[in-house]
């Protein structure tokens, strides 16, 4: 069925020959410079936990939600992290529904190492009753939009919304102290996850003719680009992962280049994440101090025969 | 007999409506919509070549993907999937561009009651914005019966927990025509296109059929008017 719907977008030899000599002039086709980064938006919904991340084209949904399972037995005192990608077919006509393919599990793979070996959410404090019970953290990002840079955006997501996620507050009891009692919302203020710090992944797309470097290609630089690389960094400036996948090869130096340039952007994405994470905690403070009804509703008013 | 709800809703009040086009830059056509805290996000890719195996290739073929907010896909997803392709099918006209396969993929940003009612609407709108051709549009409400008898329109989803019984009623759109009234409809009775249900009393589908009807001119007045506002904003800008 697959091959009888035709529907692969290919790039035509002029487009990706005019993408190509304008880098060589540092002109990039949406206006940009080589190092500028897009403009990043980053939107919160209803609950805890649900982030919306637009970078120039590229959207992208986060969710968190928690689950009180056992934990893994060579951890027993960890909570458990598991990051899910769903390429939505809405973002791309050539992504298809079911299982993930190898982008969605190499984007998984690039965030879910960035969180976790970075020890950048604290699984420690997830844990409720060793070896019984922990708090399973799971991230679900949906790509909506395929503008360029998936990797980037859905990383963004992924913080944002863990900086607004509330776990239930739960305490032990029952006879022996090995119960877990659950305390909803309403009676106990739900508590936040510890986050020691945000790795932000910054891509850069390498190009064969003199070593072109671009950050952040859109999805019609992807399409011509030789080559490409994530690093994942903290405003810090520790490096917590790099990623670069075949390709073509690039010269020591030009790694170094990238590394040093991401650094300095992570520290401008850190703050913006931070101040968007505060903008919506105040409104939530907010919101539970006064209640009143905002809905002003339409009025419908049955016809009279 | 006055109802209290919580929001401060009469019961033929709905809640506020939110809708925007043209939102996804990949997708042909796509469109969010939002009643009160439910939204849901619809896109359009179509026509395509070609269509699936079982399906009649001498017309157009809807395909329809439900995306949850959390979780794997299961049977309620695969019943909604199926309901919103036999209402969009109903509602497009099938024969303009035989075997073709349309699809609208749909994702759930927040489902707080009425989200059937909120996807048909989204994928209308996004089937609009993609210039897919269609009959008319089609106007979803949800309608719920209470233990006691009354009615409600647009529940939350803790209203919605509460009722005795549920009905999600689709309708075409009101006509606003230059011809004299009643060259369109069917019988002396204007045509609805979907209903699914699961009232059980005769009497209260019926009073709920009047109620939904009522409610579906308000929606289709919003919808109207939301549709002529965007076209007369893209003339001005091209």
């Amino acid at each position: 069925m697959e091959g009888r719907l035709a529907n692969s977008w290919r790039l035509t030899v002029n487009d990706k020959n005019f993408i190509k000599t304008a880098l060589l002039s540092e002109i990039r086709i949406d206006g940009r410079k080589p190092f500028e980064y897009r403009k990043i938006s980053i939107k919160f919904g209803r609950e805890d936990g649900s982030s919306e991340v637009q970078l120039g084209q590229t959207r992208v949904m986060g969710m968190v939600t928690a689950q009180l399972v056992q934990p893994y037995r060579d951890r027993p005192k960890e909570g458990i992290l598991s990051i899910f990608t769903e390429f939505s077919p809405m973002a791309d006509p050539s992504f298809e529904p079911g299982r993930p393919g190898e982008l969605a599990v190499e984007l998984g793979r690039i965030i879910d190492r960035g969180l976790r070996e970075s020890r950048a959410v604290d699984t420690e404090s997830l844990c409720i009753l060793a070896s019984k019970f922990v708090w399973a953290i799971r991230i679900d990002l949906h790509i909506l939009d395929n503008g360029g840079n998936l990797v980037d955006a859905a990383n963004i997501a992924a913080l944002a919304a863990l900086l607004t996620f509330r776990r239930p507050e739960c305490s032990l009891g029952g006879e022996d102290g090995q119960e877990v009692i659950v305390h909803p919302p309403e009676i106990r203020e739900p508590l936040p996850l510890t986050v020691h710090h945000l790795p932000i992944a910054i891509s850069f797309g390498f190009f064969s003719n003199e070593s072109i470097l671009v950050i952040d290609p859109t999805h019609n630089e992807e399409a011509v680009m030789g080559g490409r690389m994530t690093t994942t960094v903290n405003a810090n400036g520790d490096i917590c992962a790099i990623q670069k996948s075949g390709g073509e090869g690039v010269p020591q130096r030009v790694i170094m280049q990238c590394l040093q340039l991401a650094t300095s952007k992570a520290a401008s994405i850190t703050k913006q994440i931070k101040d968007a994470v505060e903008v919506v905690n105040t409104e939530r403070a907010l919101r539970k101090v006064k209640r009143h009804p905002t809905s002003t509703g339409v009025d419908v008013r049955e016809k009279q025969n | 007999m006055e109802v209290d709800r919580e929001d401060g809703r009469s019961q033929n009040q709905l809640r506020p409506l939110a809708c925007s086009r043209n939102i996804l830059h990949r997708a042909h056509g796509s469109a969010s919509w939002s009643q009160g805290d439910t939204k849901v996000l619809a896109a359009v890719y179509g026509p395509k070549a070609g269509t699936k195996k079982n399906e009649n290739p001498e017309k157009a073929c809807i395909e329809v993907i439900w995306k949850p907010k959390t979780g794997q896909i299961g049977k309620p997803e695969k019943e909604y999937e199926m309901i919103l392709k036999r209402t969009l099918e109903s509602v497009c006209i099938l024969t303009v561009n035989p075997n073709t396969t349309t699809s609208i993929i749909v994702q759930v940003v927040n489902d707080d009651g009425a989200l059937l009612p909120s996807a048909i609407n989204a994928a209308c709108m996004a089937l609009v914005d993609a210039g897919i051709p269609m009959k008319h549009l089609a106007v979803a409400i949800c309608c719920c019966v209470a233990k006691s008898g009354y009615v409600i329109l647009d529940p939350t989803k803790l209203e919605e927990q509460k009722m005795k019984a549920f009905a999600y009623l689709v309708f075409p759109n009101s006509v606003h025509s230059v011809l004299p009234e009643g060259s369109l409809r069917v019988e002396g009775e204007p045509i609805e296109n979907g209903i699914i249900t699961s009232v059980t009393h005769v009497d209260d589908y019926f009073y709920c059929l009047e109620r939904g009807r009522a409610a579906s001119v308000k929606l289709s007045d919003f919808l109207r008017r939301n549709l002529q506002q965007q076209s007369t904003d893209s003339s001005k800008a091209g």
